[in-house]
């Protein structure tokens, strides 16, 4: 294949502004698919992908276009997830491209994310095309638009497409706009093997998938080949192309996207970023960027019935099989029993594994306030990463403690600055920069603890800029704070899956916030129970929940004993639904109060 | 399994009413004076064809608004059940009666017919009361009542309700007060139950009416006891006290573990470890039985632990408690030893007593029974 035919891009754009509607027109318009066979927004194959409108997952369909100038191109289209969890996959999705649409609602303007990912398109001296899109929808600005993303990512607005994805219009000029703008790849096709894997995902009959960029090179069934990361080496079976349906191709070479079979167990090998080259004959150096994913955010999962934690282990087991960001151990808790602490990317791509298991596994869950991952230094000098409130060493053995620190982009109406700059000074944050953007856009950069972010900080900036600002950020660094443990305990025992790590000077007003909140959610037992938060063996707050004072069947005569007993069972269920601290009885939604006391007014 | 010496109880259902209280969830309908007549003669069929001469010392006409009887009917289906079952001679034969259909010849009609015993709704004895219940009676028609009964020679029993809409703790021992000086011989007072639909939601709702909170519905409770406890009756179950020697016969027979067969629309049987209920609806109710068949809705064998988580939460209503070794001769269980631990907490707590070889709640308890009664199904 000539690779100065293949056009290889993707398309950078926040939820909802239309990229699946648009990769739909592109099937449409290269014949990809007809139209009885395309199931809406094909790119988006999982269920749970399509009703968040997310993209999880990357994927990369070739598409066959004969451009105005007579020639037949292969245009590569690279998808990318759309959520700040996911940057690094972003990142490595972009590395195998050479061109971008920047793709933006004109009625909803540019968001962080957005930009964010447009700047990491130009760190990778990819060729930008704006795209603004919706223009056939009656609030729909494409002037204002085009303005912003010059100010934002300094394109020339002049090179922008005005398209409706939805009616068709401005799709075909985006393809030729791909085809004369967009660079072909450049690479060697005699040199040894050099691809990059950008994606990977775990498939019952065939194994992992592993899509590849081909850099330099080709490959092809039977190559031995070596990931060279991981250093293992094994035998390639298969290759091909999606179109969008996979399809088997004697070889994939230079500047070629496809995927590749090579017998790999579990995802956790087929590492993306990764390069792939010729066990033989090797490349000198692997591609640039790669890294091992870390998980930031961990919370406990705990089975709502304790006899179901095997049937838990076993869908963990399933859910890692695709997904390599994604780690968990068992761990044991008073309140909860036996259990597992998760470590995921971030809060996104927690909520998407919590609803997973109980969609596809048919799970119920109990899980913990999320929190990140400390680095304490103890004062006989050793140093440990604590992802659980539980496993923090007591006061007096703790040298240090060390936060981890994210850069947050936020970007806002003009009008909203007051209150975004208020809720970062609440949250610990110190101000980098702030620089307006035409009279009414504002992008503040700030370093915030991200534990505080992990706890409602998205909630509340949406919520103080009625929805608009948006959010990017990624951790940068760690810093010392004093932090320290609060506890909750009911009727003088503690329990430990409500224990959360926060800042001294916050203690007293979330302990309160806290105990409050459990009053309400912990129903009034035969006998009083105390709440209580407390740091260390200081009480900052108490509750009391004042003992039932009645709960009797005033009639139980003939015709009712069936279905007392009923009510008596149901009742009995509902109990053993509960925890159990002690003698108290904690219902479920009483572990997620940690998790909501932001959402309180005041 | 069956104790075959304890005799029989014989429960008779009345599904009419002149109009439908807006709280109640009974099985009732609008009186139908055609149709009561067919489902009198289909009643009395069905006592004759389910009669096997078995021993049976307590009969219960329950509604509905039994006292919509007439004497005559009464007396042809006592006649059915006498015919049908060995009654025993100094049988407890009660009729539950809306003090407005009570006057002295309904009384001598039903006593001659062989009613001993009436248990009269009351509800309340505050007029304000009875109108938000949609009661057809006044308080001054209820003592009335219960005067006539009495005077009559009858075993007077009287229901209160408690914890009223719009009640507060001085009403509730107004009604009392008022009640007792009536002298009946045996009454029953409940913490009122609204049941999910009940129109008295959307009453209250709309009138503003509100429940006391249940610590008050506690205290109701606690101090209507501490009234009879006065007065001389006795406490025998969580909702019923009586003078020495006038509990109901019948209704012990549901907490005893006992035996007892329901006759009529809805009404529901247990004996010999079978439960059954005929079906629901009156009119379906008369052509089954008049075309000879089993008027039977549902009927199903209870498991040996069915029967005794049964005997064990209805036994625990009783004042007297359960008696364990009775239990274990009947279901070869010790109880203790099979819940001893989850009773633990309840004995410490001091809600439920062992003493004498009896498990039972204290009064305390007895407002938590459902908590503690949850260990045993």
């Amino acid at each position: 294949m000539d690779h100065h035919r293949i056009r290889n891009f993707s398309v950078i754009a926040h939820i909802d502004h239309g990229k699946s509607t648009l990769a739909d027109r592109f099937l449409e318009l290269t014949g990809a698919l007809r139209p009885r066979e395309m199931e809406a927004q094909v790119l988006d194959s999982m269920d749970l992908e399509r009703e968040r409108g997310i993209t999880i997952k990357a994927h990369a369909v070739r598409l066959s276009y004969t451009a105005d100038d007579g020639q037949s191109y292969v245009l590569n289209l690279i998808d990318t997830p759309g959520h700040v969890d996911f940057s690094y996959e972003v990142a490595r999705s972009l590395a195998a491209c050479e061109g971008a649409l920047l793709l933006v609602d004109a009625s909803q303007g540019v968001e962080a994310q957005t930009v964010a990912n447009a700047y990491l398109a130009v760190d990778h001296d990819l060729e930008i095309i704006p795209v603004i899109n919706k223009i056939d929808l009656p609030g729909a600005q494409p002037e204002e638009t085009a303005q912003e993303v010059e100010e934002l990512v300094g394109l020339d607005p002049a090179l922008s497409i005005r398209a409706s994805a939805k009616d068709g219009t401005g799709v075909r000029e985006v393809l030729e706009a791909v085809v004369a703008r967009v660079p072909p790849p450049r690479g060697a096709p005699e040199a040894p093997l050099k691809a990059l894997i950008f994606d990977s995902w775990y498939d019952a009959y065939r194994g992992v998938v592993v899509l590849i960029r081909v850099v330099d090179g080709a490959i092809r069934p039977g190559m031995r080949v070596r990931l060279m990361a991981q250093g293992q080496e094994c035998e390639i079976e298969q290759v091909g192309v999606f179109s969008p349906k996979p399809v088997d191709t004697d070889t994939l070479g230079v500047g070629e996207v496809g995927f590749v079979i090579a017998g790999i167990k579990r995802v956790q090998d087929a590492r993306i970023g990764d390069t792939l080259t010729e066990a033989a004959r090797p490349t000198a150096a692997a591609l640039p960027g790669f890294r091992e994913l870390k998980p930031m955010v961990f919370a406990g999962l705990y089975p709502v019935e304790g006899h179901r934690y095997p049937e838990l282990r076993d869908a963990l087991d399933k859910l890692r099989l695709n997904d390599a960001a994604f780690v968990f151990e068992p761990e044991t808790s008073g309140a909860l029993g036996f259990g597992f602490r998760c470590g995921f990317l971030g809060l996104l791509h927690m909520e998407i594994v919590q609803e997973r298991l109980e969609r596809e596994f048919d799970m119920d869950l109990v899980t913990t306030a999320p929190g990140v991952l400390y680095r304490v230094t103890t004062t006989d000098g050793e140093v440990a990463e604590i992802d659980n409130p539980a496993k923090l060493p007591p006061p007096g053995s703790i040298e240090r403690v060390e936060e981890p620190v994210i850069d947050a982009v936020i970007l806002a109406p003009a009008d909203c600055v007051g209150a975004i700059l208020k809720l970062c000074q609440e949250k610990r944050g110190v101000q980098k920069n702030l620089e307006y953007h035409g009279s009414h856009r504002v992008v503040i950069t700030y370093e915030l603890p991200f534990n505080e972010v992990v706890l409602d900080f998205y909630d509340r900036l949406k919520t103080v800029s009625r929805g608009y600002a948006s959010l990017d950020y990624h951790v940068s660094k760690y810093w010392e704070s004093p932090l320290v443990r609060l506890d909750l305990l009911v009727n003088a025992e503690p329990v430990d899956a409500l224990s959360v790590i926060v800042h001294r000077d916050m203690a007293y007003m979330r302990g309160r916030a806290l105990a409050a909140r459990m009053r309400k959610l912990i129903p009034r037992q035969m006998f009083e129970v105390a709440i209580q938060a407390a740091v260390g063996t200081r009480i900052i707050a108490r509750e009391t929940v004042r003992p039932l004072r009645k709960n009797v069947l005033a009639k139980c005569y003939g015709g009712d004993i069936t279905r007392k007993r009923k009510l008596l069972e149901k009742q009995k269920e509902g109990k053993r639904r509960m925890k159990r601290v002690g003698q108290v009885e904690i219902p479920q939604e009483a572990f997620l109060a940690v998790l909501r006391l932001g959402n309180e007014p005041g | 399994m069956e104790h075959r010496d304890v005799p029989l109880g014989l429960y008779l259902h009345v599904p009419f009413c002149t109009s439908i209280c807006n709280y109640c969830n009974f099985n009732r309908g609008l009186m139908d004076a055609p149709l009561k007549a067919a489902y009198v003669r289909a009643l009395a069929g069905e006592v004759r064809s389910a009669g096997d001469g078995a021993p049976a010392d307590t009969v219960y006409f329950g509604g509905g608004t039994p006292s919509l009887l007439e004497a005559d009917e009464v007396a042809v289906l006592l006649a059915a059940c006498r015919e049908a079952f060995d009654l025993a001679p100094g049988a407890e034969v009660t009729l539950e009666a809306n003090p407005e259909t009570v006057d002295a010849a309904a009384l001598r009609g039903w006593m001659d017919a062989g009613v001993t015993r009436i248990s009269l709704g009351v509800q309340s004895l505050l007029d304000e009361e009875l109108a938000r219940l949609g009661r057809r009676h006044s308080a001054a028609r209820a003592k009335e009542a219960v005067g006539l009964a009495r005077a009559a020679g009858c075993d007077v029993s009287a229901d209160l309700m408690l914890w009223l809409p719009a009640q507060s703790r001085a009403d509730c021992a107004a009604s009392i007060g008022a009640l007792l000086d009536l002298g009946p011989a045996h009454v029953s007072f409940y913490l009122l139950e609204l049941y999910p639909n009940a129109p008295l939601r959307e009453e209250m709702a709309r009138a503003g009416w509100s429940l006391a909170p249940d610590d008050d519905a506690a205290a109701m409770y606690l101090e209507t006891l501490e009234r009879t406890d006065a007065a001389g009756y006795e406490q025998y179950e969580i909702s019923n006290v009586a003078r020495p020697g006038k509990r109901c016969r019948h209704n012990l027979k549901y907490w005893q573990d006992g035996a007892w067969l329901g006759f009529g629309c809805g009404a529901h049987s247990t004996r010999a470890g079978c439960r059954w209920r005929n079906v629901a609806e009156t009119g379906r109710y008369v052509d089954m039985v008049g075309r000879g068949l089993p008027p039977v809705a549902e009927r199903r064998r209870l498991t040996h632990e069915e029967q005794l988580g049964d005997a064990l939460f209805t036994g625990l209503r009783l004042v007297d408690g359960i008696d364990l070794e009775q239990v274990r001769q009947r279901y070869g269980v010790d109880v203790m030893a099979r819940h001893g631990a989850a009773l633990a907490r309840f004995l410490e707590g001091g809600w439920l007593v062992l003493q004498a070889g009896r498990l039972r709640l204290t009064r305390r308890g007895m407002l938590l029974a459902n908590e503690v009664m949850g260990t045993f199904v």
